[in-house]
């Protein structure tokens, strides 16, 4: 029945559909945000208003949109004003093309991934003007941050979805879909996953990359100044944007809505997909909010060489590695095998890299024997060697 | 002149710093940027001016006073006994050393001879209070560093320390239980079960909080080889405490100027080599450790027994000067008191690890990054109504 | 990258568990103070005289560190008539709870065992100087208290009870 409502509705009112869409789903994600990182802390998270807070979202919209909206004295008024405009825009507009089911979308791009790609890119104009605009060091030199840091991980973005593009001979979000109802990409892009998942955080600003809105050293970067309705904006563009990626992860690489079997035909086939789908969307965003909970944050050069030493030119190599594979028309097991390749030599740098036994520095002295020590010599400087 | 739309860019209060007119005239180019006193993560009111170069810091400049509260002042006009409470309130996370540190030097002025079982009691508190103060440390640090869960980690456990703290003092922070020759009172028949249950929940926490943060790549890429003081100017700078141990000097307190009972008890210092803010953070880590060793032992060896010496209600210590040296979760917390035999300290000069510690910090931030201040900052362990006092 | 996976392992086990928190504001539901708590100081009321234990000996006004007390004393009414023992009886006491810092150095002075730190600790107020509190506030909270822990005076000597007229001098005498 919903199908056949939603069929029926009149194209130009479906973004008002896809509004309505991202505002409950920007609701429930914040509710269901505060939840996992009070269940991960052992605390209990909003309780008080509805059942266990899930009303807690709507009181905090009307608080928001009660709000004064302050404006700093020094701030380019203009610019301070569009800046929540510019991130908000892009983030809807990616959602025009993608599709919850094989029914439930906007409109059906054949250049849908062409067309995220390049909408995606735009978020980070709003962030540099509001950053600018604030008339904040913070707020400028978090904004600086997101510049540097959303335009560097386009690259391995971009590129690990160049690679599903060369898989599925297409760039059409359904096709994509629907090539993978054999087996999803996963398997033969293990390495394309990781790399399109790790650049997504990063993009959307989240832990362990949130260094653009990082509190304790930025004290929240580009928003800093904003409050009330702007400021919730920010946040409404932030929470689409993590749909966003988390959505764009289960199509392009964990088989969008296929079911493993087809119990249903039909339009109660493609609303089950979209549920489904959903659910698959949420346990991807469930992971993320799982890594704020654990993770501290990079530095900004960390940051940087993670994404210009490691991601780039390994998104690069399974550019290469996947072209000659298909140009060649080896056997999917091939490529499987080889990303997996790659992704052992991934894991393996960034072991390297990383690879410091936390204990090795530290000493324990005994006091017994430093009390002996220290009746001996009876001074500091001649026996801490 | 820059200029957008024919009027001078108006570009935040930066352009107050760099006169746009004669960019060549400029000494530097370095934006000026307030850290604090409103800061998250400045610890308390503490401003630190950072002249920075991209997301270099160039030069840095540490502005204290914003707690200040007289404290020294003012316990030149109060009675020995209340100046305890005022003691509670200059490191208000280790508030028990603080008292121990001032009561410490009024008996050694009076020569009282303290019980044993004050002794122990005293000991096993303070300790509990030093567990209590790392882990709020680590749960800042892990905040400092970016990670959100590792706060919340500490306090669940200290929260469970304050409990006892309740059950035994009456407070959770501001307790005015240690007094002038003992205890205020005797701790309840079930101090020894409470503790015991305590300590063997606070051990597998405390690895499981170790477990969360200290092997994370993450962390250890944002803390190894941060913020390195060399041992010797460590030593030049009167570092003391886990600082000072990060540096790797064995130096500490209870064993190399041994108060109170601390002689009997047999631990392990953990000590550092490179003097990195790992360092400094996993030898507070170990410590906690440690601390409830040295608890296990006191708990072992407490007998009963009186919780008083003998002391008069109203204290006057006889003339003369004293100073004691305690070591507190923030390193080497020294009492330096003069007494002109009436009932109210003539002077009362405090010796605070914080602001020697903090001491160190503009040349720990010399060409390091923005993010990475506020990590060393985390990683001395700084307490502001210490510093400022 | 092996340890982070520990770390999301453990933050999925202590996602596992049941929370350690409160929730504040009910009743029910929120952590309850230990039975040695010390709140907001308030006088004991001796309900066998029916009147307070103060008898405004000002000892704890003297000893306060913040200053934060003023009391006066009358003649006790209830001493002539041979109801009580107490010669004085507070008559006004006023404690400015904004200035009060909890030491409890006022229960360890006082002699009579008047004045305990009681469990009130959520008196918050708007204006700086509103949270005063006079004698039959003061008594309210004590009594509060009184029943909550059971209280009885620690001090025999400092129940009330009049002594038996003939004997009095004699008890005195050797209770001091």
């Amino acid at each position: 029945m919903i199908v056949e409502i939603f069929n029926n509705f009149p194209y130009i009112f479906r973004p008002s559909l896809l509004l309505l869409f991202l505002t409950i789903t920007v609701l429930f994600l914040t509710w269901l945000e505060r939840k996992t990182l009070a269940k991960i802390q052992m605390r209990m998270g909003p309780m008080f208003v509805g059942f266990h807070g899930t009303l807690q979202p709507i009181a905090d919209a009307i608080k928001l949109a009660l709000k004064e909206d302050i404006l700093p004295l020094w701030s380019n008024k203009q610019i301070y004003w569009f800046a929540p405009i510019a991130v908000f825009v892009p983030a809807f507009l990616i959602w025009v093309t993608l599709p919850i089911s094989n029914v439930f979308v906007v409109r059906n791009l054949e250049l849908g991934l062409f067309y995220i790609v390049s909408i995606s890119v735009l978020s980070v104009l709003g962030m540099v003007l509001a950053g600018w605009s604030s008339a904040n060091k913070y707020a400028f030199l978090g904004g600086v941050r997101a510049a540097g840091q959303l335009i560097s991980y386009e690259i391995p973005f971009i590129m690990a979805i160049l690679s599903i593009a060369m898989i599925s001979k297409s760039l059409n979000l359904i096709t994509i879909v629907e090539n993978q109802s054999s087996f999803p990409n996963i398997l033969v892009q293990p390495i394309g996953a990781l790399i399109f998942f790790l650049s997504g955080l990063a993009e959307i600003g989240r832990t362990p990359f949130d260094i653009h809105h990082a509190e304790s050293e930025v004290a929240g970067g580009p928003f800093i100044e904003y409050s009330g309705a702007h400021w919730s904006v920010f946040f409404l563009a932030e929470y689409i944007n993590t749909f966003t990626v988390a959505a764009l992860v289960v199509l392009l690489y964990f088989g969008g809505w296929n079911w493993p079997t087809m119990p249903f035909e039909g339009n109660t086939h493609s609303f089950l997909s979209a549920l489904w789908f959903l659910f698959k969307c949420y346990l991807v965003v469930l992971l993320i909010f799982w890594i704020r909970g654990t993770s501290p944050r990079l530095r900004i050069d960390q940051l940087m060489s993670f994404c210009w030493k490691l991601l780039a030119p390994l998104s690069f190599a399974n550019i290469i590695v996947t072209g000659f594979i298909l140009y060649y028309k080896l056997p999917w097991v091939i490529l499987s095998v080889s990303s997996i390749l790659l992704l052992i030599v991934a894991l393996y740098f960034i072991r390297k890299k990383t690879n410091t036994s936390p204990q090795k520095t530290i000493k324990l002295y005994s006091a017994n024997e430093l009390r002996a020590a220290g009746k001996n010599n009876s001074g500091l400087e001649t026996n801490n060697d | 002149m820059i200029t957008m739309n024919g009027k001078k860019m108006q570009f935040s209060n930066i352009s107050t710093d760099i006169n746009l007119d004669n960019l060549e005239n400029q000494d530097s180019l370095d934006v000026i940027v307030n850290m604090g006193p409103q800061h998250p993560s400045t610890h308390g009111v503490f401003r630190l001016v950072l002249w920075i170069d991209g997301e270099i810091i160039t030069k840095a400049e540490p502005h204290i006073g914003y707690l200040h509260r007289g404290s020294e002042k003012l316990c030149e006009s109060e009675l020995y006994s209340q100046v305890i409470s005022l003691f509670d309130r200059i490191d208000y996370l280790a508030n028990l050393n603080m008292e121990l540190g001032f009561c410490a030097a009024v008996e050694k002025l009076m020569e009282i001879d303290i019980p044993d079982r004050a002794w122990y009691i005293r000991t096993i508190l303070c300790e509990l209070n030093r567990i209590a103060s790392h882990l709020l440390f680590y749960g800042v640090f892990g905040l400092d560093a970016g990670a959100m869960t590792p706060v919340l980690y500490g306090f669940r456990d200290r929260e469970k320390i304050q409990s006892v703290f309740e059950s035994v003092t009456g407070a959770r922070m501001m307790h005015n239980f240690i007094r002038i020759g003992g205890l205020k009172e005797d701790v309840g028949n079930d101090f020894k079960k409470d503790v015991t249950k305590l300590l063997s929940t606070l051990k597998t926490s405390i690895d499981e909080c170790d477990e969360l943060l200290s092997g994370n790549e993450v962390f250890l890429a944002r803390t190894k080889g941060i913020g390195t003081i060399e041992r010797q100017t460590a030593l030049d700078y009167g570092l003391s405490g886990p600082t000072l141990r990060g540096s790797g000097i064995p130096e500490d307190i209870r064993i190399s100027d041994p108060y109170g009972i601390y002689d009997r008890f047999d631990f392990k210092i953990p000590v550092g080599t490179v003097g990195d803010s790992w360092d400094r953070y996993y030898v507070r880590v170990e410590e906690m450790r440690q601390s409830i060793s040295i608890i296990e032992q006191a708990l072992a060896q407490m007998d009963e027994g009186p919780i008083l010496g003998n002391v008069r209600r109203l204290i006057k210590p006889p003339k003369g000067e004293v100073y004691t040296r305690t070591e507190t979760p923030r390193g080497d917390f020294g009492v330096f008191l003069v007494s002109d035999g009436s009932d109210k300290p003539y002077r009362v000069k405090v010796r605070a690890p914080s602001f020697s510690n903090l001491l160190a910090l503009t040349k720990m931030l010399e060409n390091s990054y923005v993010a990475d201040s506020v990590v060393i900052l985390g990683s001395l362990d700084i307490v502001m109504g210490e510093v400022d006092r | 990258m092996i340890k982070l996976i520990k770390g999301l392992i453990i933050t999925l086990s202590t996602a596992l568990r049941s929370p350690v928190t409160g929730e504040y504001p009910m009743p029910e539901k929120r952590i309850p103070v230990k039975n040695k708590f010390m709140g907001f100081p308030a006088l004991t009321y001796d309900f066998e005289i029916d009147e307070p234990f103060c008898t405004g000996c000002m000892v704890c006004i003297r000893n306060c560190p913040t200053s934060c007390m003023s009391a006066n004393m009358k003649d006790n009414e209830k001493f002539t008539e041979n109801k009580s023992s107490r010669k004085k009886i507070i008559d006004t006491f006023e404690i400015n709870l904004g200035r009060c810092i909890l030491c409890g150095i006022c229960v360890d002075v006082c002699n009579f065992d008047a004045i305990e730190m009681s469990h009130e600790h959520e008196r918050s107020k708007f204006e700086r100087n509103a949270n005063r509190v006079n004698l039959p506030e003061l008594i309210k909270m004590g009594v509060k208290y009184q029943q909550k822990i059971n209280w009885s005076p620690k001090q025999e000597k400092n129940r009330g009870t009049p002594k038996k007229p003939k004997t009095s001098n004699e008890n005195n005498g050797n209770l001091t």
